[in-house]
């Protein structure tokens, strides 16, 4: 099939890019062989939380950080997308959201510090209105509110450890009841997210919630389980039945907040006459003469060519399983290249799980322009531009900085897919 | 970067995932339609990989509320690591049904050929059964098909021998085989009377080769081995013909047999040749207007159409050729209803105990249908159509159709 642009992946890299794409009226497929890492993650957008991977301090300005790294770290891939790039695809990503009925806040100069699941503070830069009055540089009590039976939040465990991060330290848990969810079933934050949009089990809850909670300034944060398909109205009807301000935490997966957000993004792509492949990896790319002539996927029976003018290749790395590694090499699924990383296995992953891993850097050399490059910088096809997480030599992960190298790139590599 | 190898790297997605590739993300349980809709079932994640694990050949396959997956794929479609969800639930139902015996409902509904020649032949007879309130209780009661589920109507002329009738095209660029199905044989032969004519329009011979049920009907009733034999006889008379043609079904999940299920899930060998070869029908036509050999001299249809994509259809990681082809025509005014499984899943909705979960299933877009409007909701395949119609009051037909329309065709 053919198209101007083919995006390759679903996550938020490919989503911007494809965003841009429909933007300047050029036409765009998305190719989805699966749900993307988008789907697991805290559902922010996180520009620079620390300046670097082993930093305490968090990022106040991530902005002007970005600008900092970019001139200190020519070859970061936010370098590569630009300064540009970073602050049109913030306001691309707004814009959207906005347009699309979701309502998000944040700026470049400013992060959120946002209490996670186990009640760390994380910086995040836009986030979900319903997450922000979790807002630490606020000084108003916290009570964590979790359910009995639900496994995914432990309210005591969130509050403990904010009380010895957190300054203020004014922090306690309460469990209540959910209505139909008895000791004797098994149910996941997707259940309880349905059963919110139900008015008698939201405010069953809220009754009970309002007879624990005492003080006038106390905020209250739930699990993200406020709705599905309707979370603006469910939330503003709890945050009105409990009469405190109210925030989600995202929780493990499955993440209602990320699901409603890539839930309606994909939407409002599909309802823009943008067309998705499901269910078909892209497995190998056709080159002649430095090009990219088309996309070759895997779909039922036989392969199906994508022949564009210019590809976004948006995977992931890891998550998704788009790289391979072998013993002494990692291989990519479309040039079939084995990539930057090749050191003995000991060395690819750190001891501690929660330090940074080095197997992380492992992606696609980049040349200017986003292009995969080969081990002389080459672009390996002129018309393929790489975006988010499958770029090599960065760490996303100690210096929280993925959701917004994924919108940076992606915008980036699609300005550069139109052009080509 | 070293570009010396060590060891042999298989091609990405050529393995086979497995069940340890299931990284436990629960992504598939979030998108099943059935355990949307119902606590008891416990979902794809559980059925599948988890309980796949402890699944032997010796033991009997025990694993509760298997029964209740309706074989949508929708959790193979949303998958990131590419597991065989769906098929791995399809083996242990198998399993069970083979231990515990099937039930003559199952038996008959896993054999539409059989159905569809006995409906045929008394036509006029089977209808009026069918559509009697006395009748449909007793076949509640005894057979356990549900009253209210209304069956899809026989034709006494089918469409196997109308085509004998019909006159061969004089001259014709290339031929194509096409597949047309239990349904448009016995049920709706217009519309293979359509897919001939749009075919032809476009100077291509259809050829309509000696053909057995595809499969599907009797995979959904645990009848593995059932669908395995109309499988082996349809790769035995088509992988010939395949040699030569490509092939063409106008049903969705014929289609998708055809071209993985045979290889996959049965195990058959020698499908992939077939399975490589074969088309959906929109899918070809796409093909040809990207060649530049579509005529598209279409005359105006102004409709307002609404587009349903079937479950499988996904599953053929194809996109929604329909979609872009009915865009070409003048005067359509065309959108997609996005709200997933339309809850009959062939003849799962048309079971007594299911019957109201299917309902349930595809409530979402009954009211989306509704509250929309149209002149047509479209969809590929027949069971969808036929539960569009009773779910949400709605006229369906297949996006052929229109196509049919366009050329000057009714
Ligand atoms: C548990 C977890 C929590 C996270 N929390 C946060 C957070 O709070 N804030 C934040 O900003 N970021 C967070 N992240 C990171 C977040 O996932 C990334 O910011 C973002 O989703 C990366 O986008 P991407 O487009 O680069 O990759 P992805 O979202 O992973 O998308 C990659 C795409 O490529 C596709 N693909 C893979 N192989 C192929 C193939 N062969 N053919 C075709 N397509 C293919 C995949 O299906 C997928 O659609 C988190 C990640 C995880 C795992
Ligand atoms: S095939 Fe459909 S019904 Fe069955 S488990 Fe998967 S998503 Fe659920
Ligand atoms: S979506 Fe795939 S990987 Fe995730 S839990 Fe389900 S089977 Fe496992
Ligand atoms: S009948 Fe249609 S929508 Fe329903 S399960 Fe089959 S393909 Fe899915």
């Amino acid at each position: 099939m053919k198209t101007d642009v083919a995006v390759i992946g679903t996550g938020l890299s490919a989503l911007a890019a494809a965003r841009t794409i429909q933007q300047s009226g050029r036409q765009v497929v998305l190719v989805w062989p699966g749900l993307s890492s988008l789907y697991f993650l805290f559902a922010t957008v996180d520009v620079l939380g620390y300046p670097t991977a082993d930093a305490t301090e968090p990022v106040a300005d991530p902005g002007g950080a970005v600008a900092r790294l970019i001139a200190r770290e020519p070859t970061h891939p936010y370098a590569r997308a630009g300064i540009d790039a970073v602050q049109a695809s913030a306001r691309l990503m707004l814009e959207w959201f906005k347009e699309a009925g979701l309502v998000w806040e944040g700026a470049l100069n400013r992060n959120f510090l946002l209490p996670t699941a186990t009640g760390t503070p994380k910086p995040c830069c836009l986030a979900p209105a319903s997450m922000t009055a979790g807002d630490l540089s606020r000084p108003e009590p916290i009570v964590f509110c979790g359910f009995t039976g639900y496994q995914d939040f432990a309210p005591e465990l969130a509050a403990s450890n904010l009380k010895r991060q957190w300054s203020a330290a004014d922090v306690s848990a309460v469990r209540v009841t959910a209505p139909g969810y008895g000791p004797d079933r098994l149910f996941t934050s997707i259940d309880l997210a349905r059963s919110f949009e139900d008015a008698s089990f939201r405010d069953a809850v809220a009754a009970q919630l309002r007879e624990r909670l005492s003080g006038d300034t106390v905020r209250v944060g739930v699990p993200g389980v406020l709705g599905l398909t309707t979370p603006n109205e469910t939330f503003a009807a709890f945050q009105r039945a409990v009469g405190r301000p109210i925030f989600e935490i995202p929780t493990v997966p499955p993440s209602v907040i990320a699901l409603r957000l890539f839930d309606r993004l994909r939407k409002h792509l599909q309802e823009a006459g943008i067309e998705i492949i499901w269910a078909a990896p892209a497995h190998a790319a056709e080159v002649t003469d430095g090009r990219c002539r088309s996309i070759l996927l895997k779909a039922a029976g036989h392969e199906l060519p994508v022949e564009a003018a210019a590809y976004v290749v948006a995977l992931e790395d890891w998550v998704d399983g788009a790289f391979r590694a072998g013993v002494h090499t990692v291989r990519d699924p479309f040039f079939h290249q084995a990539i930057a990383w090749n050191k003995v296995p000991t060395d690819r992953t750190a001891e501690s799980l929660f330090s940074t891993q080095p197997f992380e850097q492992v992606g696609y050399a980049l040349t200017d322009r986003l292009q995969p490059a080969d081990e002389k910088g080459r672009p390996l096809a002129e018309n393929v531009f790489c975006a988010g997480g499958a770029m090599a030599g960065y760490d996303p992960t100690g210096t929280k900085s993925r959701g917004g190298m994924a919108i940076a790139t992606g915008y980036r590599a699609a300005r550069e897919a139109l052009a080509a | 970067m070293i570009t010396e190898e060590f060891e042999p790297m298989t091609d990405t997605v050529e393995e086979e995932a497995s069940v340890e590739a299931c990284t436990k993300c629960t992504a598939c349980n979030t998108v099943c339609p059935v355990a949307r809709s119902t606590d008891i079932f416990r979902g794809p994640k559980a059925l599948g990989p988890d309980a796949e694990r402890f699944r032997s050949p010796q033991e009997a396959a025990v694993t509760p509320g298997l029964d209740l997956c309706s074989g949508c794929k929708l959790c193979e479609v949303t998958c990131p690591s590419q597991v065989s969800i769906q098929e791995y639930i399809r083996r242990a139902q198998n399993k069970g049904a083979r231990e515990k015996g099937r039930s003559l409902r199952d038996w008959v509904l896993g054999r539409t050929r059989l159905l569809g020649k006995l409906g045929s032949m008394t036509a006029p007879l089977a209808n009026f059964g069918n559509s009697n309130p006395l009748f449909r209780v007793l076949m509640e009661r005894f057979v356990g098909i549900h009253r209210r589920r209304p069956l899809p109507k026989y034709q006494w002329l089918t469409f196997e021998r109308w085509f004998k009738r019909h006159p061969r095209p004089t001259k014709s660029r290339r031929k194509v085989a096409y597949f047309y199905g239990c349904w448009v044989n016995y049920n709706d032969r217009r519309l293979g009377e359509r897919a001939v004519a749009i075919l032809e329009r476009n100077g291509i011979e259809v050829v309509v080769p000696h053909q057995q049920c595809c499969g599907i009907p009797a995979v959904v009733n645990s009848n593995m081995d059932l669908a395995r034999r109309y499988g082996q006889q349809n790769v035995r008379n088509l992988t010939p013909v395949a040699e030569e043609m490509d092939i063409v079904a106008s049903s969705t999940s014929c289609g998708l047999m055809l071209k993985h299920d045979y290889g996959h899930l049965l195990d058959i060998p020698g499908s992939e040749r077939l399975g490589a070869k074969t088309y959906d029908i929109m899918e070809y036509l796409w093909m040809l207007h990207e060649a530049g050999e579509l005529d598209t001299d279409f005359q105006t249809v102004p409709m307002r159409l609404l587009y349903h994509a079937p479950c499988h259809l996904k599953s053929h990681g194809i996109g929604y050729p329909a979609m872009r082809l009915l865009r070409l025509i003048p005067g359509v005014n065309l959108e997609e209803v996005d709200e997933g499984c339309c809850g009959i899943s062939g003849t799962f909705g048309v079971k007594v105990e299911k019957y109201d979960l299917s309902m349930k299933i595809g409530s979402r877009l009954f009211e989306a249908v509704k509250a929309a409007g149209s002149d047509y909701v479209l969809a590929d395949c027949e069971t969808c159509r036929m539960q569009v119609e009773h779910g949400a009051g709605a006229t369906s037909a297949h996006p052929l159709e229109i196509l049919a329309r366009a050329y000057g065709h009714g």
